[in-house]
């Protein structure tokens, strides 16, 4: 699918101003979902949601379309930024915060599919913490993550 | 070692959840084979596909307001020379054009097509009420041509046996055919309709049948006859839909 988006990231390295306010208003909105989420508080979101991007219009020269879409990149960054504030609270000794009723593609996934995504993707969780949280052995963990991920490309893949 | 173990790897650290000894593996390794390579980009694209699956929110104005300020006020445009420059703000109209046109496209077209239907719909009602307004002046300017001559009948027809509120008037010409108005008739049995006879010298002939709306009501237009005696008599039958040559069920109407 091609992405007009990365006409606007490329215009954006180059400097010019004028793109960002398109490419913030089209992909903004999908993504402060993905963010709320993630840290559950709307005020955090924002926050994280300015801060990504912030970054992606001073990084804007660093996307590298042969490395993945620009929603992974955007997505990639705003995960990072999300699960720092996460772990941060977690460290804080503040209760784990527990996965939601999924909507969008996830809901497609197995329960069992869907839970290893969210500890990992959502929560921040290692492979590690994900065994032992779910008393699996790391084996059955590893491969559950694998086979979440190739239903996903399945269910997000235009037939 | 196999490297069928670094594809579960690739999709364990696409999720972000590698760690230990795997992840100081996987990191080795990563930069070597393109097929891993290849694995993280198609995970990480299917993850943020999905991610971004659900419906869109809009953040707060402010906040957005904010940031598209501070990136006006931002050093940017000398980053790159000023061809780079040129070339890039040429594809932001239309890009911006069409990122927001599919956007706007995805949100709006489930509501544009109901609109559509409804326009549709709506014109496809003005249009039957037009026709029925013209028909519906048609007759009457019918009728009205019909009391001009001194030759036409004003008949009443008066409701019989169940029907015995039902009402009827006959306007008549021998030689214009008529106009019958009928009000109060019950809604015919499934199969059935109501036929008009016109009868002069003893004999009924079929004057054509028709239907009541729903609130009792009908007009009927009856073409002038071409032989046999003048009518004297009118009468209102309950027949089957496709009509009888002779009457056959109950009357419902009918002139002294």
């Amino acid at each position: 699918m091609p992405t007009p988006g990365r006409d606007l990231i490329r215009a954006m390295a180059a400097g010019n101003r004028d793109a960002f306010a398109p490419f913030y208003d089209t992909s903004a909105p999908r993504v402060l979902p993905f963010v709320l989420r993630i840290v559950r508080d709307r005020a955090d979101a924002a926050d994280i949601l300015q801060d990504t991007f912030w970054e992606t219009w001073r990084g804007a020269a660093a996307y590298d379309p042969s490395r993945g879409t620009p929603e992974a990149w955007i997505i990639t960054r705003a995960r990072t930024r999300a699960i720092d504030r996460v772990r941060a609270v977690r460290r804080r000794g503040e209760t784990f915060v527990a996965p939601v009723d999924e909507a969008g593609a996830l809901a497609q996934l197995s329960g069992a599919q869907r839970e290893v995504v969210e500890l990992a993707y959502y929560s921040g969780l290692t492979q590690t913490e994900i065994a032992e949280r779910l008393e699996q052995p790391l084996g059955t963990v590893k491969t559950r993550i694998r086979l979440a991920l190739a239903r996903l490309r399945e269910v997000v893949t235009p037939p | 070692m196999s490297h069928e173990p670094f594809e579960t790897l690739a999709a364990v650290y696409a999720v972000g959840a590698l760690d230990g000894d795997d992840l100081a593996q996987f990191e080795a390794h990563l930069p070597t084979c393109a097929v891993c390579q290849a694995a993280l980009r198609e995970a990480q694209d299917a993850l943020a596909r999905a991610m971004l699956s659900t419906p869109p929110q809009a953040p707060p104005a402010e906040a957005r307001e904010a940031l598209v300020r501070r990136v006006g006020r931002a050093r940017g445009a000398d980053r790159r020379s000023w061809l780079t420059w040129a070339a890039a703000t040429a594809v932001v109209a239309a890009a911006a054009a069409g990122f927001t046109g599919t956007w706007v496209a995805v949100r709006y077209e489930a509501r544009l097509g109901q609109m559509a239907r409804e326009t549709a719909a709506v014109k496809e009602r003005l249009a039957r009420n037009e026709a029925s307004l013209r028909e519906q002046v048609a007759l009457y300017r019918g009728a009205v041509e019909l009391l001009r001559d001194p030759a036409t009948r004003v008949v009443d027809l008066r409701g019989q046996g169940p029907a015995a509120a039902a009402s009827g008037r006959m306007i008549w010409n021998d030689a214009g055919g008529g106009h019958l108005f009928v009000a109060g008739l019950p809604p015919t049995p499934a199969g059935k309709t109501y036929a008009l006879w016109t009868i002069g010298g003893g004999i009924p002939r079929p004057a054509g049948l028709f239907g009541v709306d729903a609130a009792g009501r009908a007009t009927h237009r009856i073409a002038p006859a071409s032989a046999g005696a003048p009518a004297r008599v009118f009468a209102v039958t309950v027949e089957p839909e496709g009509g009888v040559p002779t009457p056959t069920g109950p009357i419902v109407l009918a002139s002294k």
